[in-house]
This record gives structure tokens, sequence and C-alpha cells, in this order.
């Protein structure tokens, strides 16, 4: 290929060089906040940021934090990976058959429609109060999310683009691999961006329900002791966690999605 | 009508739409269409806007099917009129350039134009030496590894126009192509267009609704009735070869063609 002469693209001006600043700022001021909240109604109440960060750091030595992550964080991904996969699947094969979609389409409104939390008892009585049922309870939930977003994807598909690949030679299956998957990715990226954080909260609400371990455990468990240095300690963690994935995500969205305009993509 | 034998022939091409709810009469987009066209013709076809002219290559194309009549290529009867058993661009032999560019947002420029003869089993080097010099001859050359929405409207368009030349198809379809541009680039994508076409001749039907554009590019005009559309007229180009765009206005005999044009149109 020969060499480029095209002027390279314009980068994005140094003002967005005083986001990572503006960010720190109002870190710390989310902690004085914070600070300020606990002093005024009283550290039982509201346990201020150092407790809760010397609470954070015992659970670590004592090894609970580990054991009680690693059992949430494996109800969300398995769960993610069973419901979300199948949620995000499922348009792709529905596509094949209109007729079906079409058939299907108000019994998965009503699914959606129907409240997972009030199910979730249920959900332990058959399957026990150990991981199994934050699973399905987690699957229950982004399987729809991802669903929803698959196929809003699919029905954007530009028909035009099918013709003229068609027309050049490319097979069915190749339409479906290039242009609908292509067309729909940023659509799942989309369902990702809601569905992850979704399934982290889901396997903790299913944690508070009943569980002998996992972060929602932990926080119950301090609730019910009156220790609200636990449930701030665990409610942080939790959130940790999910910052921890979207930003995660967001790499793997950066490098599978480069070909679209930046200004496309939200990229807080 | 032509002395070469015709690579194309349209036989009685008639298209009807399915009626919507409530109308109880189908619309016609085609009556009985018929024309041919000779090997390394550039035939352009004028008509009104929504005369169905984009039906008209949607069919030819095997994009859509018809309600009735025959298409020949080279001989062989090629037109279905059962939609499920079309064969969208008969195995490569019909190319077909689209009103809108219709790249791919996710490849680069010289993906999308290698894609084709890719898929054909038929990128080697000497199909990238075709692809290198189509690129140099519409100044694309250093854009290559460009998404298509860093490129300015006339590159996509013409990236658009070498996709389908790479692979060499005998006939192309071209589906007023020019049309979303401003004038200045239309007049250099024309320009690009004919210089192209003189290198190795191929058969080209190409369809607008500017009058002009169809004067100056074809060897021949057709002119497309209202929807229905119909052949109502044909009129033969005698301008020389290669032809200067930029001066074609004030040569004998174009202000003529270009006037009983329009009276056609009306």
């Amino acid at each position: 290929m020969s060499v480029a002469v095209a002027p390279p693209l314009p980068r994005l001006g140094a003002k967005r060089q005083l986001i990572p600043v503006g960010r720190v700022a109002l870190g710390i001021g989310v902690l004085a906040l914070w600070q300020v909240g606990t002093g005024i109604m009283g550290a039982e109440w509201l346990p201020g940021p150092a407790a809760v960060l010397v609470r954070i750091w015992q659970i670590t030595i004592s090894g609970e934090l580990l054991r009680d992550t690693a059992v949430t964080f494996w109800e969300a991904a398995v769960g993610m990976a069973l419901g979300g996969g199948a949620g995000a699947i499922l348009p792709f094969l529905l596509r094949l058959s209109p007729r079906l979609m079409s058939a299907l389409d108000p019994f998965i409104s009503a699914a959606f429609g129907m409240p997972k939390l009030a199910l979730a008892p249920l959900f332990i009585l058959w399957f026990g109060i150990g991981v199994p049922a934050k699973i399905v309870f987690v699957a229950s939930i982004v399987f729809f999310l991802m669903f929803y977003n698959g196929l809003a994807g699919i029905m954007s598909v530009d028909p035009r683009l099918i013709a003229t690949l068609r027309v050049a030679g490319a097979s069915e299956w190749f339409v479906g691999r290039e242009i609908v998957w292509n067309t729909a990715k940023p659509f799942l990226f989309a369902g990702l961006k809601i569905a992850l954080p979704r399934a982290l909260s889901g396997a903790v609400v299913g944690e508070f329900i009943a569980a002998d371990s996992g972060l929602g455990w932990y926080i119950q468990n301090a609730r019910s002791l009156n220790d609200t240095t636990g449930v701030v300690a665990g409610a942080v963690i939790v959130t940790v966690l999910v910052i921890g994935v979207n930003a995660a995500l967001k790499r793997v969205q950066a490098r599978s999605l480069a070909w679209r305009p930046v200004a496309r993509d939200m990229t807080v | 009508m032509t002395a070469a034998p015709p690579i194309l022939e349209v036989k009685g091409l008639t298209k009807r739409f399915p009626a919507r709810t409530g109308e109880t009469q189908s619309p016609l987009i085609l009556a009985d269409l018929s024309f041919r066209v000779a090997e390394q013709e550039f035939l352009t076809m004028v008509g009104p806007s929504g005369a169905g002219k984009s039906t008209l290559l949607n069919i030819i194309a095997q994009v859509d099917g018809a309600s009735d009549g025959e298409i020949y290529f080279r001989g062989e009867l090629i037109e279905a009129t059962n939609a499920t058993a079309l064969n969208p661009g008969w195995n490569c032999q019909i190319g077909y350039v689209m009103q809108d560019d219709n790249l791919l947002p996710w490849r680069t420029l010289i993906d999308n134009v290698t894609l084709p003869l890719k898929l054909q089993g038929r990128y080697d080097d000497a199909a990238a030496a075709r692809v290198e010099t189509l690129l140099r001859a519409t100044n694309l050359t250093g854009f290559e590894r460009y998404y298509p929405h860093e490129l300015s409207g006339g590159m996509r368009k013409r990236a658009s126009l070498i996709r389908t030349l790479a692979y060499d198809p005998p006939i192309i379809l071209m589906d007023e192509p020019f049309g979303a541009v401003d004038a200045q680039t239309r007049g250099q994508l024309q320009q690009d267009l004919l210089r192209l076409w003189n290198h190795g001749r191929k058969t080209i039907i190409f369809v607008t609704h500017d009058i002009g554009e169809a004067i100056a590019l074809g060897d021949r005009v057709l002119v497309l009735s209202r929807s229905p559309a119909k052949v109502i007229a044909e009129h033969r180009v005698e301008i020389a070869r290669p032809r200067d765009l930029g001066n074609l206005y004030k040569l004998d005999g174009f202000g003529d063609m270009f006037e009983a044009v329009r009276q056609q149109i009306q």
C-alpha cells in the first residue's frame, strides 16, 4: 500500500486535558460533603469516609472482602453470560423468521414487564439460597436488556447495504456476519453499558433476600447488626466494582468500534 | 436500433407494486418496457423523478423481481418473476452503483473497494494493481486507510464507483450516482467516469433525471415517460469522444437535443 499523504486527523483540543483535573476536584468535593454530612448527622447515622476506609481495610485483611466479592462477581458474571448471551443471540435468530418474531413479541414484552424482584423469592424456593438462584435472578434481568438492544440493532440494518453486497457476490451468511453483526454491535455495547451494572446490583439484591455469602449478604448482615459502617462499606465496594466493570467495557468498546465517528460514542 | 449484438435485452418488462391497504388499484410502475443495449455501449436513460427508473435498475440487477416480461443477458434469459429465485448481480455479471454510496462504515476505503474482489475470490496481484490504478485515477491515493465518515461526499462517490469498476463486471448499472453532490463535484465526477470508461470500454446503463448529464455522457439517450415508465423516444448522441464536458454545451446540436428531450419529458 502506498504511503499516506493525507494530513493526520485533528486532535481534540487542549480543553480536554482539563477533564481529569475536574474529576479529581469533584471527587474531593463529594468526600468533603460526605464528611460534613457525618459531622451534622453523627457517625452513628452516617459513618465518615475514614471509618469506612478502615472497615474496608479490615475486611480485606480478614479475607471477607475477597470471598464476598468473588461470590457476587461470579453470580453476576455467570448470570450475564447466560441471560445476556441468550438475549443478545436471540434477535439474530429471530431475524431469519419475521413471522416467529411477531408471534413471540407480545410474550417477550409481557415477560419483560413482569417484576423480577417479585419473583426472586420463588427463585430462592426453586434453586435454594445458594449461587444458582442469584444467577437465574441476574439472567432474568439482563436477558431483556440485551434482547431489546440487539433487536433495535437488527432493525436498523440498512437494506441498501445488503443489496449492494449481494449484487457484488456476497452470500446470505456473509451478509449476516458482515452487515447485521457490525450494525448491531454498537447497540449491543449500549446494552452492556446498562446490563453489566444491573447484573452486579441484581446479584446484590438477590443476596439481600436470602444468602450465606456475597456483598449483598454482607450489607444485609451489617444492617441487622445496626453496623452502619458495614452497610456503607459494602455499598462503596459494590460501586467500585461497577466502576471497574464500566472502565473495562469502555476499553473493549473503544477498540471494537474504532471505526465510528468519535462524537457518536459516549466517552464519559 | 443498434447493429451490434445486444449484451442486454429487456422485453415487455412490467412491474406492479402490491396495493396498499385501503387502495383497490395496485400501482403500475413499469408498463411493457422494452429496449436493447449493445456491447460497450454507454446508454443513458432520462426520465422525470418517480418514473420508476430505480425500480427498473433494481429488476435488471435482480435486487427486485418483475411482475412480467423478460430480460436476456447475452441471449440467456435471466429475469425472474419469482422473487425467491432472485440472483442479485447475476453471478457478478451485472454491477450496480446506487444513488447512495453504500460504503460499509466500519471498513476503510481500501477494504470497501477490494471487498467484492475478495468475496469473489479474485483478489490477486493483478487485481491489486488495477485497484491501485483506479485509486490514482480518482485521486483517492493516500486515503486508503480512511473510514467513509472521514471522507468527503465526492470521495465517497468515487470510492463507490471504483468498488464496482474494480471487479470489472460486463455490465454496470448506475442509478443517478452523482445526484447528491454539488454541481462542481458533479462535473468532476462525470469527467472521471468518462475517462475511466474510455480506458476499458464497458457496457453502462446510466439513469438520471438530468437531461444535460444524459446527453453529455451517453452514446444513446432513452427518454422514459412518467410512471408507468415506457420508452417514448431515443436519441443517438453523435458528439465525438473523448468529450470535454466543460465545452459540451457550446457544441452544435447539444441545445437542440436538450430542448427536444425536455419537450418529450413534459
